[in-house]
């Protein structure tokens, strides 16, 4: 099985209606699943009008243990609130109380507590699940509940049980979240190739070079989509001498289309709202295909 | 007193630092603004305002140094680490990757040789700069580096020494909803939802609107690129959540081009609705 992940660094350039259509050029002559990486966020099920009560499985995981102290146990010494590096343990009314929101579940106050009065319990932080697309390939999904840590491994749950839903699949096509943070670098890491969509704005551009920095850091080959390239053509010229000098692969320059809009209002992939897309995404797959 | 807003909104690309940088710029013309970037891992409101920054300093967060000589190899750092960052196989002595780790401490609290110290990384800088009365502080996380949270409580430090010199302070947030998006909210009183009117903008509105609701902090919501999908679904979240939405901004190919050429963003009736 090959992965291909598709991230941008910056949000809403159009990572999610990329794979929702690429999936659906892939799946035409080959056997894929998806894996909806964007945790906080996770959004590519609604572009194939998934919402949540059609999933197959949607069900409680916990990825991220929190601290809890039994005050008969605890003597007040407090060595567990000076050794907190996040700052999750706090004195109230002489009580120390733990801020979930702020525990990273290391232990570290676990291992100092000299009356062992600290234990680490999991907490259910994620919903995890998966859901068939009527071009009968599945997608896999998480949210990670509203207040919780750990996005990083709630992603790679997501990666596992893609792989786990279809074994002998071709290709595993990753939508990663915004932002160049752990649940980005757990979505690219361990892929054969990742796809970077960046738009002609600054803010694009500066975001795609660092999203290209963790992409080069693990060493995976990449190319390029310009999404909405004609919004501002001096910068598009701008980014394709940047991808010129640096001999970065242009996939493809996607043109601004109120359709996707459309199309994501109908919660359908631009492909199925647009038949000239249809072309469009084989030749993007063609395209990869001969890098992998 | 001074106001603290942070504009958020969820899903990525629907308008946070259009709103913000508008917002600030325009409150700036009056009053002394404090625009703070803390969507550290792609800060990009000085490039929209055309901002040379300026940088304040480096961030490091620890790591752990191993002295080897004393390690016995007893594998307990490894097993205690719960990040994956330090490999210990078969008794041997520990491999150490950096960038895995998150300085939480508990390898060397729980090494019986004292074989670790502490060392340190650098994870991103802070950086300032100013258009005309406007005072722009961005936190910038080094790529390959994971936690943003980091980044954001560093700018929270610097929000609480400023404060005081200023008459509002704007806080433009990540995408999502995890660690350094509740980090940004922290000082915040006020916190504007900035959405669009399609099911993936709806979807990561409730979102937010749920941690809202958890944190306790007073929200409103701003629907950009209103004219674009179907506001019924953002309309009943609002309802349901008792949320105002205060502004509905149209689609403008005045505000595409203003944000792809690096100039401040005009979005009408924006500021005088903040100040109510």
């Amino acid at each position: 099985m090959k992965s291909i992940v598709i991230l941008s660094g910056k949000g809403g350039v159009g990572k999610s209606s990329i794979t929702a259509s690429l999936a659906v050029s892939f799946s035409k002559e080959n056997k894929i699943v998806c894996a909806d990486c964007d945790v906080d966020a996770s959004n590519l099920s609604l572009l194939f009008s998934l919402t949540e009560d059609k999933y197959e499985e949607w069900k409680p995981i916990s990825t991220n243990q929190i601290a809890v102290i039994d005050y008969k146990k605890c003597i007040n010494c407090n060595k567990c609130l000076e050794n907190c590096y996040f700052n999750a343990i706090k004195l109230k009314n002489e009580k120390k109380i733990v801020n979930d929101f702020g525990c990273e579940g290391c232990g570290a106050c676990q291992l100092v507590c000299p009356v062992n009065a600290i234990t680490l319990k999991p907490i259910n932080n994620s919903f995890l699940g998966y859901a068939k697309t009527k071009y009968d390939f599945f997608i896999s999904s998480a949210q990670l509940q509203p207040g919780n840590s750990g996005s990083g491994k709630v992603v790679s749950k997501v990666r596992e049980q893609a792989l786990e839903l279809e074994k002998d699949a071709d290709f595993l096509i990753i939508d990663s979240a915004a932002g160049i943070g752990c649940p980005v670098i757990a979505s690219v890491t361990g892929t054969d190739y990742a796809i970077v969509v960046t738009e002609p704005t600054p803010s694009g551009f500066s975001d795609l070079k660092k999203a290209i920095k963790i992409v080069d850091h693990f060493k995976i080959k990449k190319g390029i989509i310009i999404n909405k390239y004609d919004i501002n053509p001096l910068f598009t010229n701008k980014l394709e001498k940047y991808t010129k000098d640096n001999s970065i692969k242009i996939i493809k320059k996607i043109p601004f289309d109120k359709n996707f809009i459309k199309a994501m209002t109908k919660m359908i992939p631009i492909i199925d709202f647009d038949d000239q897309y249809n072309s469009l995404f084989d030749e993007i797959k063609e395209e990869v295909l001969k890098e992998i | 007193m001074v106001e603290i807003i942070a504009i958020t909104g969820g899903k990525g690309g629907t308008g946070k630092s259009t709103v913000a940088t508008s917002l600030a710029y325009e409150l700036s013309k009056n009053n002394s603004v404090l625009l703070v970037d803390a969507d550290v891992d792609c800060p990009n409101d000085h490039l929209i305002l055309n901002i040379e920054m300026k940088k304040i300093r480096s961030i490091f967060q620890r790591i752990p140094r191993f002295d080897l000589e004393k390690c016995n190899g007893c594998g307990n750092c490894g097993e205690t680490c719960k990040y994956n960052a330090i490999i210990s196989i078969n008794k041997q002595k520990p491999i150490f990757i950096q960038e895995q780790c998150n300085g939480c401490g508990a390898c060397k609290i729980g090494c019986p040789e004292n074989a670790i110290s502490w060392n340190k990384k650098e994870i991103g800088t802070l950086s300032i700069g100013q258009k005309e009365k406007l005072t722009l502080i961005s936190g910038n996380l080094k790529a390959t580096q994971p936690i943003s949270e980091f980044i954001v409580n560093e700018l929270n430090i610097e929000i609480e020494k400023e404060k005081n010199k200023f008459d509002y302070i704007i806080i433009d947030t990540a995408a999502g909803t995890h660690c350094p998006v509740i980090a940004a909210f922290e000082q915040a009183e006020k916190i504007i939802a900035v959405t669009e009117p399609t099911p993936l903008g709806e979807h990561d509105l409730k979102i937010i609107l749920i941690l809202l609701k958890i944190l306790n902090k007073k929200g409103k919501i701003i629907i950009n690129k209103s004219d674009f999908g179907n506001q019924e679904g953002v309309k009943k979240l609002a309802q349901k959540f008792n949320t105002k939405i205060i502004l509905e901004v149209p689609y403008s190919k005045e505000i595409v081009q203003a944000y792809s050429t690096g100039k401040p963003i005009q979005i009408p009736n924006l500021s005088s609705l903040v100040k109510e």
